[in-house]
């Protein structure tokens, strides 16, 4: 029953929601050449790029009315003024968990993976990622997730005021420099974290090892197996064509 | 009488053509061994693994690419029943209903008997599948060849549609907006007919429109992460079992069973967008009809395993016959091998035959040769499968992460591939939480350029006039199903089937 109050509840929002995206669409679709010249060839509406937008948008607000009157009817509106009323400010467990994972893949592929070596990309990530949860332990999840969320902060401040491209004149790879002291930071406040429990501080070491034997295998399967160039190669994949060439002699 | 020899003399060619090269014979056992792997895994599905293994067959040709791709499908399809056997956590959606007799089946200490069972059943309703199949196809590419742009725009349509209708848990609305917001993806980027960029905001990167892969790898893959870790999934000690036979006498017994459930899955696997979870159900539900000790279901009757088992491997060769020959995916993994064909250059559709002639053979032999690999990783080597499911969560969901990120970037060598994954990801996140199904908004973005351009080259042909639509008998006949599909989900029309129900049942009576 409380799922189902949670669903109409969450209905009764998401099919505003729906009403407006649907009004977006027709918005832009209307702005589609519907009669005028595009490219040399003259509309006629049945031919013209706004059609299926049109459709689309028509259908989407047609089902999104329907919802949103089912909402009503069954409580969806009632239920979510009230809650509304009730609101009290609060992250649950499960709440925290879902940020701590929204943290770690929109950093990854927001922040890091632009503009940092990919093999320290894929480091950092998993030595974030998989502590926090493969070490159970709330206290931890936040302690380590707030450690994390200033380098993270740290690191968005240095691209955002291009001081990442001052850097990199400086030395090509100071930014991969600091991201790798990043890293030796993370693990070393991990550690710390975790005190002298045997079973976390084996959790830490087996992070620690997953998170290097990961792109070590796969940095060198997708750019020399599948001849894919890594999304941003900096410092240590560098280093890694320089031992590739220098052992093996192409 | 010839023609069919030849076909079986190039069937065999093919067959032995693949199995002679050493090569093969590693990928197809290594990739139906990954299937195995995401299927029995929970969190994982045939889809991801077929979309994160796609990007590895970039540089192989077709066949081999095609052998890796099904072997994983197969493979996946089959590993679900795992996890649903030894632990009661469905691997995927498609084994959920092998969950109920088969995890009683390990509590009577029958763990082993029952992963026998769904190993020799998978094996026979994949093999039943591919016949289907190959027998099939030839028929439907000759009929599809008669198609024009109405039947195309209305076959895509009512994929959608069908798709949303079938894979809804909640209100039915939900499947169908589902659909239309993938319809809607897939009109971003430049108009096939007149480059005019719609949707576009102003971005380069969106002009040529947005790729599948990372669609299908945000849908699929993200919300699963997330999911996954949020609510703290945790993988209990599976059941103990000892050793793996291929139960034959116990199939032959229930011959019956495996010829309906074959024909339910081919049946089901070949109506566009649905797949493998709603073949399970209906074959569990046909069996339990059908069985004279219904009572017996639910307590571990080998009967129930056997009929999900069958149906679900058999809708990968259903699911394979509007993909070759319309190039209408019959189910979501289906939908990633399209993407994967394409990227090969092969066109799936009614030409198929003519532009590459043998292909749909060549596929048939692939389909049996991943599912004997299966059979024979699933007997030999269950036990040692087995214990990947002991692998915590929080330790292979970060590495599924990194997966889906390269196999998001590889294929377009493009960072915006990944921007777009993740926001995909979260929307269908949320999307799920609320019970909106994400397999209708992929078959959208699939079919959403194939019901545009038909769309309007169908009212250019015809000057705008809808009619042709309703006096072509294929596209009348489209239009009536989409209808009553849509109209069949109606208060007042489920009213109407009650009462005639109720009318018929009291003349009876009275009879």
């Amino acid at each position: 029953m409380i799922e189902n109050e949670k669903l109409r509840r969450a209905d009764f929002v998401t099919s505003i929601i729906l009403v407006l995206f649907g009004l977006f669409i027709l918005s832009q679709a209307l702005q589609m050449p519907m009669k005028d010249t595009y490219g040399g060839v003259t509309n006629v509406w049945y031919v013209s790029p706004a059609l299926m937008p049109m459709i689309v948008s028509v259908v989407i607000l047609g089902i999104a009315i329907l919802l949103l009157v089912n909402s009503v009817r069954t409580g969806g509106a009632r239920y979510f003024f009230e809650s509304a009323s009730r609101y009290k400010f609060g992250v649950s467990d499960a709440g925290f968990r879902f940020l701590a994972t929204l943290l770690a893949i929109v950093s990854f592929v927001y922040v890091y993976i632009p503009r940092v070596d990919f093999f320290l990309d894929i480091i950092l990530f998993l030595l974030y990622f998989v502590s926090v949860f493969y070490l159970d332990d709330m206290v931890l999840l936040k302690k380590i997730s707030v450690f994390y969320l200033i380098g993270t902060i740290v690191m968005l401040a240095i691209a955002v005021f291009g001081l990442d491209t001052s850097l990199k004149k400086l030395f090509s790879y100071t930014v991969d420099i600091l991201v790798l002291l990043f890293i030796v930071g993370l693990w070393a406040f991990e550690r710390v974290s975790v005190g002298t429990d045997p079973v976390l501080r084996r959790k830490v070491r087996i992070t620690l090892i997953l998170s290097i034997a990961v792109p070590l295998a796969l940095c060198p399967i997708f750019k020399y197996g599948l001849l894919v160039p890594l999304p941003y190669e900096g410092g240590i994949l560098k280093l890694m064509d320089l031992i590739r060439y220098s052992v093996f002699g192409r | 009488m010839e023609a069919v020899l030849s076909q079986f003399g190039f069937f065999f060619q093919s067959f032995g053509t693949i199995l002679f090269n050493p090569m093969n014979i590693v990928i197809v056992l290594a990739a139906v061994t990954m299937g195995i792997i995401f299927g029995a895994m929970p969190g994982l599905t045939a889809t991801l693994g077929v979309a994160l293994l796609t990007t590895l067959t970039y540089g192989m040709n077709i066949t081999t690419a095609m052998l890796a791709l099904y072997a994983v499908y197969v493979g996946a399809v089959y590993g679900g029943s795992y996890s649903s056997i030894l632990i009661n956590i469905p691997g995927t959606a498609a084994a959920a209903a092998t969950a109920i007799d088969g995890y009683q089946m390990a509590l009577q200490g029958k763990g082993g008997k029952a992963l026998g069972l769904t190993t020799s059943a998978s094996a026979i309703g994949s093999i039943i599948g591919g016949l289907f199949f190959v027998a099939l196809s030839p028929l439907i590419t000759t009929f599809a060849l008669q198609f024009t742009s109405y039947e195309y725009f209305l076959l895509a349509f009512f994929g959608i549609i069908i798709s949303g209708t079938l894979q809804s848990t909640d209100l039915v609305y939900k499947g169908w907006i589902s659909g239309f917001i993938g319809l809607w993806l897939s009109t971003i980027g430049r108009d096939g007919l007149q480059f005019y960029p719609r949707f576009t905001f102003g971005f380069p990167q969106l002009d040529g429109g947005i790729d599948v892969v990372p669609v299908l790898i945000g849908a699929f893959g993200i919300p699963q992460i997330i999911q996954v870790l949020k609510d703290r999934v945790i993988i209990g000690e599976t059941q103990k079992f000892k050793r793996i036979l291929p139960e034959f006498g116990e199939l032959f017994r229930h011959i019956g069973a495996i010829a309906r459930s074959a024909l339910i899955g081919v049946g089901i696997g070949a109506v566009p967008g649905i797949g493998e979870d709603i073949a399970a159900w209906v074959s569990y539900g046909a069996a339990k009809n059908s069985s004279k000790h219904p009572e017996t279901f639910g307590k571990g009757e080998p009967a129930a395993i056997i009929s999900t088992e069958t149906a679900n491997n058999a809708c990968v060769g259903g699911a394979s016959i509007p993909l070759m020959t319309l190039g209408v995916p019959g189910s979501p993994p289906a939908a990633m091998l399209l993407g994967a064909l394409m990227l090969h250059g092969v066109q799936p559709g009614p030409l198929i035959q003519t532009d590459h002639p043998g292909f749909i053979v060549n596929i048939t032999a692939i389909i049996i040769i991943s599912t004997l690999a299966m059979w024979v990783v699933g007997i030999l080597f269950a036990k040692q499968v087995v214990k990947i499911l002991r692998i915590p969560q929080p330790l292979f969901m970060p590495v599924i992460a990194v997966l889906s990120v390269i196999g998001s970037y590889a294929l377009g060598q493009n960072i915006f591939n990944l921007y777009l994954m993740v926001i995909v990801g979260i929307v269908a996140y949320f999307l799920t939480e609320m019970k909106y199904p994400i397999a209708p908004l992929v078959i959208g973005v699939i079919l959403g350029p194939m019901a545009d351009t038909n769309l309007r080259r169908a009212l250019m042909v015809s000057k705008g006039s809808l009619m042709p639509m309703f006096t072509r008998p294929v596209s009348l006949l489209l239009i009536l199903v989409i209808v009553l599909t849509v109209v069949s989900q109606t208060k007042w029309y489920r009213a109407m089937w009650a009462g005639i129900r109720l009318r018929l049942s009291s003349k009876k009576d009275q009879g």
